[in-house]
């Protein structure tokens, strides 16, 4: 027997592990399967459907039907409409429908991220998966990394749809505020950000339990009802400690740090800064990868 | 509300295809398309193309010392010491519950051991450099996706270790499911599956091989042509150990065992060695018309005792000095037959087992 036996082993000159293998390995999982396609269909779907509301809605906003308004409201609908019509007001609305889908296109980008993880279990490759490569730390390393991957092709994809659209709807709109102005690009740009983050806390939460249902489960709660609890549970304390610190705390769930993060300006009334939300969501991705690292290393395959 | 009613649609929609392929990644295995295409059929060579000797890093001695795991109360495994050498094939016995695959999943760095250590050329599992290199392992349970294709499960694999991918369809054909390779998982026979787990085990060419009871759902063709596949492994030098059940096939197969019984090690060594160890002496089955006369002639070396059927047991003397006896006493032997204790006697005497997996 010779090397002449194996072509492609002949080929294998490496001494060392490579760790962009992994990386490439944990893409090639997502690849080789049908989830990472059916959950794109999903973004596709949710951003055709949030385009045409998104669309509605700020055609109702720009040409208001004064003569159905009730007469007490109709200046303040007309005095929106002008405000809609200023630059500031169509550069909102450019970004604003240069970032449709968002709202499910992220919770899919994480959901994506999960199931990197938990498949691993439900389908019993961690074996095959931890045999090759021991360095459990580095295989979640990886599967990080594939997940930034992931949440910038869906991404990619929304702003894509979004790039054909916008311009479409915006010159019927009469709306002048290019898409390429600096405001709908900053919010594109912070999007990319809000579906890589969101991918990444997907991979964490994926790595905290193993079992895929209750991920799976966590995962839609953290990002669905967390806001709307901690937003509750603030206002509750605020009646009780009259302090504007305590309007602006909701920004530790991920949802509500989230949205900060992705609104130029406040995104409510005394939310911190944009920079503080990205702060709380890098401190989230840090956070559950090192617990997602530590628990994996000291699991029992 | 509307929000809320289409995102309660899509957690509860992720929700039951999550549920639904964890339920079906326990369910039993599915078979289609009948019995396992013969390997030969399938285009397969012979076993042994495709594995060229095992490329260096270390002659691949296994050494376990002190080994225990305990989960709780309850000791799994118990300061078990044992070394497995080169180029020899080391069936790795005990019952059901004894530990054997806890022991295989430490020396694999998949569980972490309580005390004591398992290495591998003096290293433990995980310090090794490229261990796809260093080592295979087929282990009970591990599996494919089962949307993933089997040559895309291999290619994977050559990806994570630095393999050229083309080494994924190389070993293909040397398992014989170079067709099925390009089929999901989930379609694969329980037989199939073996012998997916043995292809990604020697996707490397690793000097040492682990295989926790590789013949299970093999049929009869998959099982000789397992067989010859370790025996080559082994020839070439490589390290080779196996769990398994069949004893029979471990007696025909190994050239050392290792018994083990509660986590605890209770035989070592060569396959003869251990033989030898069991307290009933090869003893031979003699059918005559005149016993009385051959256990006369016997003398009092021999210590015969009745067997079924008027026949007899003779211990004490062999095969030959009975024939002899026979001939100087014009006896006819209608039958002579030695009976060695086989590994079945020895597993069952030292683990007091009645029945084992």
């Amino acid at each position: 027997m010779t090397t002449l036996d194996s072509p492609a082993l002949a080929r294998d000159q490496h001494t060392r592990t490579n760790p962009v293998w992994q990386v490439q390995a944990e893409i090639m999982k997502i690849r080789t399967t049908k989830l990472w396609w059916l959950l794109l269909i999903g973004v596709v779907v949710v951003t055709a459907w949030a385009l045409l509301r998104n669309g509605a809605s700020h055609h109702y906003e720009m040409y208001p039907p004064l003569d159905q308004f009730p007469a007490d409201e109709r200046a303040q609908a007309a005095a929106q409409a002008v405000q809609a019509k200023t630059h500031a007001g169509q550069a909102a609305i450019a970004a604003d429908m240069m970032t449709s889908g968002q709202f499910f296109g992220v919770l899919l980008a994480m959901l994506l991220g999960v199931l990197t993880v938990t498949n691993e279990y439900a389908h019993q490759t961690a074996t095959a998966t931890f045999l090759i490569n021991p360095h459990r730390g580095a295989v979640i390393a990886a599967k990080f990394a594939a997940a930034v991957a992931v949440g910038a092709l869906f991404w990619a994809v929304s702003t894509a749809i979004n790039l054909i659209v916008t311009p479409i709807y915006d010159s019927s709109q009469h709306i002048s505020v290019s898409v390429v102005d600096w405001i709908p690009v900053r919010s594109t740009l912070l999007n990319l950000l809000a579906f890589i983050m969101w991918a990444i806390l997907g991979v964490g939460l994926g790595s905290l339990f193993r079992s895929q249902v209750t991920a799976v489960v966590v995962a839609v709660a953290v990002y669905l009802g967390g806001a709307a609890a901690v937003l509750a549970a603030f206002n509750l304390i605020y009646l009780a400690y009259h302090h504007t610190w305590v309007l602006a705390a909701p920004v530790i769930a991920p949802a509500i740090a989230s949205l900060v993060m992705i609104t130029p300006g406040r995104a409510f009334d005394h939310a911190p800064p944009q920079w503080v939300g990205l702060l709380v969501m890098i401190g989230y991705a840090a956070l559950l990868g090192t617990v997602g690292v530590v628990r994996t290393r000291r699991r029992d395959i | 509300m509307i929000i809320l009613a289409v995102l309660l649609l899509i957690g509860g929609g992720v929700y039951w295809l999550s549920r639904r392929q964890a339920r079906r990644a326990g369910e039993p295995t599915i078979l289609r398309g009948g019995t396992l295409p013969s390997p030969l059929a399938d285009g397969a060579s012979a076993p042994l193309a495709g594995m060229p000797a095992p490329s260096g890093g270390g002659p691949g001695r296994v050494v376990l010392s002190g080994l225990t795991k305990r989960f709780g109360e309850l000791t799994a495994v118990d300061g078990l010491s044992f070394t497995v050498e080169p180029g020899r094939v080391t069936g790795f016995l005990g019952p059901n519950g004894a530990g054997k695959t806890t022991t295989l999943r430490m020396l694999l760095g998949l569980a972490q051991p309580t005390a004591g250590s398992a290495t591998i050329d003096g290293s433990r599992y995980a310090e090794l450099d490229r261990p796809i290199r260093r080592v295979g392992a087929v282990l009970e349970g591990a599996a494919a996706h089962r949307g993933r294709t089997g040559r895309d499960h291999l290619r994977v694999l050559c990806r994570a270790g630095g393999v050229p991918l083309e080494r994924a369809d190389e070993i293909l054909e040397m398992v014989g499911l170079s067709a099925a390779g390009r089929r999901p998982f989930k379609g694969y026979s329980l037989g199939m599956r073996q012998r997916l787990g043995i292809a990604a085990a020697l996707i490397g060419n690793p000097g040492v091989l682990v295989l926790d009871e590789p013949a299970n759902g093999l049929d009869p063709e998959g099982i000789r042509w397992l067989r010859d596949l370790v025996r080559g492994l082994a020839d070439q030098g490589r390290t080779v150990l196996v769990s398994s059940h069949l004893l029979a096939q471990v007696q025909a197969l190994a050239d050392d065992v290792v018994i083990i019984a509660h986590g605890k090690l209770v035989a070592d060594g060569t396959v003869d060695s251990v033989l030898d160890s069991l307290a009933r002496p090869t003893r031979t089955l003699v059918r005559t018309p005149e016993p009385d006369k051959l256990t006369a002639e016997l003398g009092d070396t021999a210590l015969v005792t009745p067997a079924a059927d008027g026949d007899l047991y003779i211990v004490g003397v062999d095969a030959a000095a009975i024939g002899d006896a026979a001939r100087r006493a014009g006896i006819s032997l209608l039958q002579l037959t030695t009976e060695r204790p086989d590994l079945e006697d020895v597993f069952l005497e030292l683990t007091g087992q009645a029945a084992i997996r």
